[in-house]
């Protein structure tokens, strides 16, 4: 195990991110108190509760999970094209670093920095509403293994893309709207009969309902359910990942 | 001689179609300086990424110091260091912070005296806290040279090291290798210039379009490769060669205004001081004398045309 390597990826993607490190902080904090602002002041004020939840509350790991998911993917899939497109790469493909070792340091240091950023969120909301955490290990749990999973997906984004089009495209076309359309500020018990049924095809329905149930112990959805949907598409990307490390997969010609 | 570095059967052709290199054999001797000398577009290039792992070849093997470079690729990279063609780094990165993370990456704990001493072997030192996108291209050149040197390889690899630099860093470059080789360390350079070749290597290797034409010591290429012209500029243009000349084996150049003397710039005696003396006895007048290695361009055609004489 190469771990001197590692550590210097490592190093080099949470420098990386110090050097936004302000903007990443403030962006997310902004963004959190607009949405309590705006949905749970202004919606609030309509819907008092759901499942015997404030709303204010409510929406709290929605949000959390929101900026996980964008996050994740934002900074994992920069991590890996930034040095296919300045051509740096070329150090890391010539170094004693396996594939494993190649996916600790870049998902490693992108998942790090979201679930950073997941608990300043976190840290936000409890100036807004009051927050009781039911199950906390399973709420670290799942966010750790959230932020994970969707820096694989994110790697994956990054191998694949071949402009800074494809780069964006994924977040703002895929999970913005999935993490919408995926319970994150409503219950999809509330949701008419069709798209409810619809809502459950939203792979981002089980990460929500998971981190959700974690903090008031009910979800939309079985807390097994969601933990295992969230493993299965950690599992998935893994898979994808290894195999593309493993053909070289648009890093070598 | 030991091998540090042998390639069998080694080929590629890349996804375009394109075959970049046929059949390679070659083995790198422990302690050398090698020169690989081609064209643009003969495939160094390509022959090196696949050394290193950035390119993976159609078929072949390579064995670095008895290792598979595939199989055993920790054993072998650990130990080689590359500086690329191209000017690729970290433009946001400070010098002193990029040579560490080279050296990290390469397995190596950190020592930063040993990275001092790469930065002032590289006259780099002052410019340690300098961010990479504030140096002139010949300083970023010269990081990457850094940044290859932190691991402390045993082969290095120098692409083309001394491609848009100044005469003195060219100097410098040609100081740092034969310092290198000194310390052990195998070096493994492209050029396109014979004379770099000529100043740099024991052996040199000629690759061109793929394949590699000959493999041989620098000084018996030299011998081989070394002829120079000579061009006499008439006052008053010939149409004969004088048969008084004819010890030398003159041609007519430009319409009879130039005779053209070609010799063995390695010889002992180049004939040049008895020509010319022959030259003025015979009271013929002349305006300039210009001499002229054979460009690389010829000797491809001779290489080429000749392969009874290349193998
Ligand atoms: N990724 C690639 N895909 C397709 N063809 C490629 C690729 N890389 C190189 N080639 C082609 O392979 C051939 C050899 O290229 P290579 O870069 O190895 O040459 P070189 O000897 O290093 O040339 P130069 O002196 O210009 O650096 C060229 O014809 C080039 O166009
Ligand atoms: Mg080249």
């Amino acid at each position: 195990m190469n771990l001197p390597g590692v550590w210097a990826i490592y190093r080099f993607e949470m420098t990386r991110f110090g050097r936004t490190f302000w903007g990443s902080i403030v962006t997310p904090v902004i963004t959190t108190a607009l949405y309590f602002i705006v949905f749970g002041g202004a919606i609030g004020s309509r819907i008092q509760e759901v499942d015997g939840v404030p709303y204010g509350a409510f929406i709290v790991p929605g949000l959390v999970m929101l900026s996980l998911l964008t996050q994740s993917l934002m900074n994992a899939s920069f991590g890996i094209y930034m040095p296919r497109f300045a051509g740096t790469i070329y150090e890391v493909l010539s170094a004693p670093v396996a594939a494993t070792e190649l996916i600790l340091g870049y998902v490693g240091a992108a998942a790090t920095k979201s679930m950073l950023i997941g608990a300043i969120i976190l840290g936000t909301s409890a100036f807004f509403v009051d927050l009781k955490i039911e199950h906390p290990v399973m709420m670290v749990a799942f966010l750790i293994l959230t932020s994970v999973a969707f820096s694989l997906f994110g790697f994956i984004v990054g191998l694949w893309a071949k402009g800074f089009e494809q780069l964006s495209l994924v977040p703002s076309l895929i999970v913005t709207p999935l993490t919408f359309l995926g319970g994150a500020f409503y219950s999809i018990d509330m949701l008419p009969a069709p798209w409810r049924t619809v809502s459950l095809f939203n792979p981002v329905v089980y990460l929500v309902s998971g981190f959700r149930w974690s903090f008031f112990g009910r979800g939309d959805v079985d807390v097994a359910v969601s933990l295992g949907a969230t493993l299965g598409f950690l599992v998935i990307c893994t898979g994808i990942v290894a195999w593309m490390l493993k053909t070289g997969y648009r890093l070598k010609a | 001689m030991q091998p540090i570095l042998t390639l069998s059967g080694v080929t590629k052709t890349y996804a375009s179609g394109h075959q970049a290199l046929k059949s390679v054999d070659l083995s790198i001797n422990k302690g050398e300086i090698f020169a690989l000398l081609g064209p643009n577009g003969a495939g160094k290039t390509t022959m090196i990424g696949i050394v290193c792992g950035l390119v993976v070849p159609s078929s072949g093997t390579i064995t670095f110091d008895g290792h598979d470079v595939a199989r055993d690729f920790r054993e072998a990279r650990r130990r080689i260091g590359l500086v690329p063609q191209e000017l690729s780094t970290d433009m946001f990165e400070k010098v002193i912070s990029t040579v560490r993370f080279s050296r990290g990456l390469f397995g190596r704990r950190r020592d930063d005296a040993l990275v001092e001493q790469v930065l002032k072997d590289l006259s780099l030192w002052d410019k340690r806290d300098a961010k990479i996108m504030e140096l002139s291209g010949g300083m970023k050149r010269r990081v990457l040279i850094a940044k290859a040197l932190a691991h402390e390889p045993d082969l290095l690899f120098l692409d083309e090291p001394t491609a848009g630099v100044d005469v003195e860093l060219r100097r410098d470059m040609w100081k740092l290798v034969h310092r290198l080789r000194e310390a052990g360390t195998t070096i493994i350079l492209t050029t396109h210039y014979i004379e770099e070749a000529e100043e740099m290597a024991d052996r040199v290797g000629v690759i061109n379009r793929g394949e590699l034409l000959l493999v041989e010591e620098k000084t018996a290429l030299m011998k081989k490769l070394g002829k120079r012209e000579m061009d006499i500029s008439l006052v008053e243009p010939m149409s004969v060669v004088p048969p008084e000349l004819a010890e030398w084996d003159l041609t007519l150049a430009d319409e009879g205004h130039k005779l053209r003397y070609v010799f063995d710039a390695q010889a002992e005696r180049t004939g040049i001081p008895s020509l010319l003396r022959k030259v003025s006895e015979l009271g013929i007048q002349f305006k300039d004398l210009d001499t002229s290695k054979s460009s690389l361009e010829d000797i491809f055609v001779d290489l080429v045309h000749r392969p009874e004489q290349a193998a």
